[in-house]
């Protein structure tokens, strides 16, 4: 099948919410599928982990990767696809930046282990399952950090508008362009920059729906956010929580800059702040903790107990 | 064959989670041991500890890229019913707009994506070929009305929820904005052609069913216990009472989703991360349970909408009630999508649905405990939040949909494995020749 790109899709840990969103192209798919030589994707086709190994290294033109690697197969998957795949894609938020399952690194894994196998409400003294399974790491670390990515796809998931201009980019094999804005930037809603009085959590009154919510008090984290989604969620009333991490350079700390964002906004004393804002590392490092400046500290704690 | 040996298979395909298969053999090609390998997981529960009660209603649905929307709703019923909220009546009903579309999606990706390519290829095609590019070659008519519906049921959910994917607009107290009348009307004016390709479905689905009717009441027929919602008996996706039915088909159990924890037992298995869900009075492992669409189709006495019931009622004379067949959950899963497209119909032509009054203003965080329960497409979800008076998450306890299902699948896989490796019974099956020829 000369006239057709191999591809590879890879899954670590993830929610298969980025693949979802490539099917979701919908009749689309009608033009996009014949033109693709499937190698590997566990979800659709029937071929085993062995079938992906033995391929020629290099082999696969593209190579999609979604989620981050929480185990040890995770991790061996990932490498495997760098090695077969010539473009090597991080596809989604987990996969570029650790995404909501990072989020664990806000506790050590024993703690993790306590709430999931050995006490909870429905369960008591389990032990930790290990017959068959791959380990689990200790710590979630950026997929960057173990391969060489050639593209990142963010998003959470990436809209499947971007994964069409994306896909269509690269079977004619040019580059892939992408507006470097923000969400704000997308955003239908009227700034005025007034400063806000207290910050609200989004349950609490009704917003004006014309109006930027941050100006009304509702933290929303457009400013912060790369806007390839075109800003879907602040458009219909929900406050942006950062799912398409920083704009370019995409490795810059997203939640040190909505949290300098906030601060410019809200005129208020930094301890009241502190009481107001109740989750700060859950609120601006939500998807993006892993490959933080915060994160990479405690990436390194874990590295230093190793030793 | 005398030796002792090990088959692995891994990964599992055609599934979107995570996992691998192993079969232990031992002589004469006894069956000892099956066991299905869920080999990652990410500890939502644990991170949702010292989060905001409203943000768990945006992280929880990454748990699935597939069912996102039941994870939204469950997360966002438990915050209410911690903080004792009731949302606007129209509130209520775009979220089961939402659900309900989601039901429909899933349904068609399952069926068409998942199980059609083993149904329309053989199950012993090329790997290459036994798959959904290939449908999309061979039978491009099926193809479209497979998109055609994923389509419906995506955009629809987009239009409500801001993102088919993770949506963002339930909060505690209603939704983050209405849907327009030109919205509504826009759903409106596809709904019958959606409708035409829902009964191609129910037709393609009976064809297979007739086909595969050697398969479907021979391989692995196991009788488990059932677990589903039942809205005054009837199956409801949104909201009802926790229902378990046992292997004769009595129900044994209805109660209020807040007691759940006097009636799930959670076994943590020692062979794989996702734990498995049973019935607790009648403990592990005979107390296994099922859930998803075949589980609801056995625990409700009857469907909500009338072509739902009469498809109900044709399934019941061919596998009856209970059903224990496996396989049947292909022909449930199709009668749901029925149920789901025939309450969009009734949503939309509702005129409440455009309503603004979608939100309450006046909620308030306050220290307390909440359970949410919806039907995700695998089965019966639940969510459990311990709040402080601030609103902050101390515990969480997740019953995801899928865990209902983990022991019920080595179960039904070890019938499967018993009766191809001890009895070579597949040998004997009455198979159709592929619909296509590869
Ligand atoms: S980035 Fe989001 S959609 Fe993609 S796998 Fe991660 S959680 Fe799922
Ligand atoms: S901060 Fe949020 S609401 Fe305000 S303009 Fe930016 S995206 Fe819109
Ligand atoms: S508006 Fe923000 S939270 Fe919503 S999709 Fe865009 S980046 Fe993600």
């Amino acid at each position: 099948m000369p006239d057709k790109v191999s591809v590879a899709m890879g899954q670590g840990s993830s929610c298969w919410g980025c693949f979802q969103s490539l099917v979701d192209i919908h009749m689309n798919l009608a033009d996009v599928l014949p033109q693709l030589d499937i190698k590997f994707w566990a979800a659709v086709a029937d071929f085993k982990h062995e079938h992906l190994e033995e391929y020629p290294d290099g082999s696969i033109d593209i190579g999609l990767y979604e989620g981050m690697a929480r185990t040890e197969e995770d991790v061996h998957l990932l490498k495997v696809m760098r090695d077969k795949c010539k473009t090597l894609i991080s596809f989604g938020s987990c996969s570029t930046f650790g995404g909501i399952p990072g989020m664990a690194n806000f506790s050590d894994i024993e703690e993790c282990y306590d709430v999931k196998f050995r006490n909870n409400k429905t369960v008591k003294g389990g032990e930790v399952p290990t017959e068959n399974l791959p380990p689990i790491t200790d710590v979630v670390k950026p997929n960057k950090d173990y391969v060489d990515f050639d593209i990142y796809l963010p998003g959470c998931p990436p809209t499947s508008d971007l994964i069409l201009k994306a896909l269509t980019a690269l079977l004619k094999g040019e580059d892939i362009e992408l507006p470097p804005h923000t969400v704000c930037h997308y955003c239908d809603r009227e700034k005025e920059d007034t400063p806000i009085p207290e910050v609200l959590r989004p349950y609490q009154g009704k917003a004006d729906p014309d109006r930027c919510l941050l100006e009304q008090g509702y933290i929303c984290l457009g400013s912060a956010t790369w806007g390839l989604c075109e800003g879907q969620c602040v458009n219909k009333g929900a406050p942006c929580r950062g799912c398409f991490g920083p704009p370019p350079p995409i490795h810059d700390d997203q939640g040190a800059a909505g949290i300098s964002m906030l601060g410019s906004y809200a005129p208020i004393e930094p301890e009241e702040i502190l009481e107001q804002v109740k989750d700060p590392l859950g609120t601006f490092w939500r998807f993006s903790y892993p490959t933080s400046h915060l994160g990479s500290m405690r990436i390194k704690r874990e590295e230093a107990n190793d030793q | 064959m005398t030796d002792e040996r090990t088959i692995r298979i891994d990964p599992v395909t055609r599934l979107e989670g995570h996992g691998s298969l192993t079969i232990k053999l031992g002589p004469n090609n006894e069956v000892k041991d099956v066991q299905f390998n869920v080999s990652s997981t990410r500890f939502f529960e644990k991170f949702l500890e010292g989060r905001p009660m409203e943000e768990a209603v945006r992280i929880a649905p990454r748990i699935c890229g597939i069912c996102p929307i039941p994870h939204h709703l469950a997360s966002v019923k438990t915050v209410e019913d911690a903080w004792d909220v009731t949302p606007p009546p129209a509130a209520i009903k775009l979220r089961r707009l939402l659900i309900e579309a989601k039901q429909l999606s899933s349904h068609a990706i399952h069926f068409y994506a998942l199980a059609a390519p083993d149904f329309v290829f053989g199950p012993f095609a090329d790997p290459a070929v036994r798959n959904v590019a290939a449908v999309l070659k061979h039978l491009p008519g099926v193809a479209t009305q497979a998109i055609k519906l994923m389509e419906f049921g995506q955009e629809l959910c987009k239009t409500v929820g801001a993102k088919a994917i993770h949506p963002t607009t339930a909060i505690p107290g209603g939704m983050m904005s209405p849907i327009t009348e030109e919205q509504r009307d826009h759903w409106l004016s596809k709904t019958d052609e959606m409708f035409e390709n829902i009964q191609k479905t129910v037709d393609l689905a009976k064809t297979v069913v007739n086909d595969y009717l050697d398969v479907i009441t021979k391989v692995a027929v196991t009788p488990t216990y059932y677990l589903g919602l039942a809205n005054d008996g009837e199956l409801d996706i949104y909201d009802g009472l926790i229902r378990v039915m046992d292997p004769e088909g009595e129900i044994v159990e209805e109660f209020e989703p807040r007691n759940y924890d006097e009636y799930y037992g959670e076994h943590v298995s020692d062979h794989s991360y996702a734990t498995h869900i049973y019935y607790k009075a009648a403990g592990y492992p005979e107390g296994i349970w099922r859930a998803n669409s075949l589980a609801r189709c056995n625990v409700a006495d009857k469907m909500a909408t009338p072509m739902a019931q009469e498809a109900l009622e044709e399934m019941r004379e061919l596998v009856g009630r209970p059903s224990h067949h496996t396989f049947a959950y292909h022909y449930a899963r199709v009668i749901e999508m029925v149920q789901a497209a025939e309450w969009i119909k009734k949503l939309l032509e509702d005129p409440e649905i455009v309503s603004e009054d979608v939100k309450l203003a006046d909620v308030e965080a306050n220290a307390g405990e909440g359970v949410g329960v919806v039907e995700a497409p695998r089965g019966t979800l639940l969510h459990n939040y311990v709040c402080n008076d601030e609103g902050i998450i101390e515990k969480a306890n997740l019953i995801v949909a899928t865990n209902n299902n983990i022991a019920g699948i080595e179960k039904s896989l070890m019938d499967a494995a018993k009766l191809i490796f001890e009895d070579e019974g597949h040998k004997g099956l009455e198979l159709p020749d592929p619909m296509v020829e590869t």
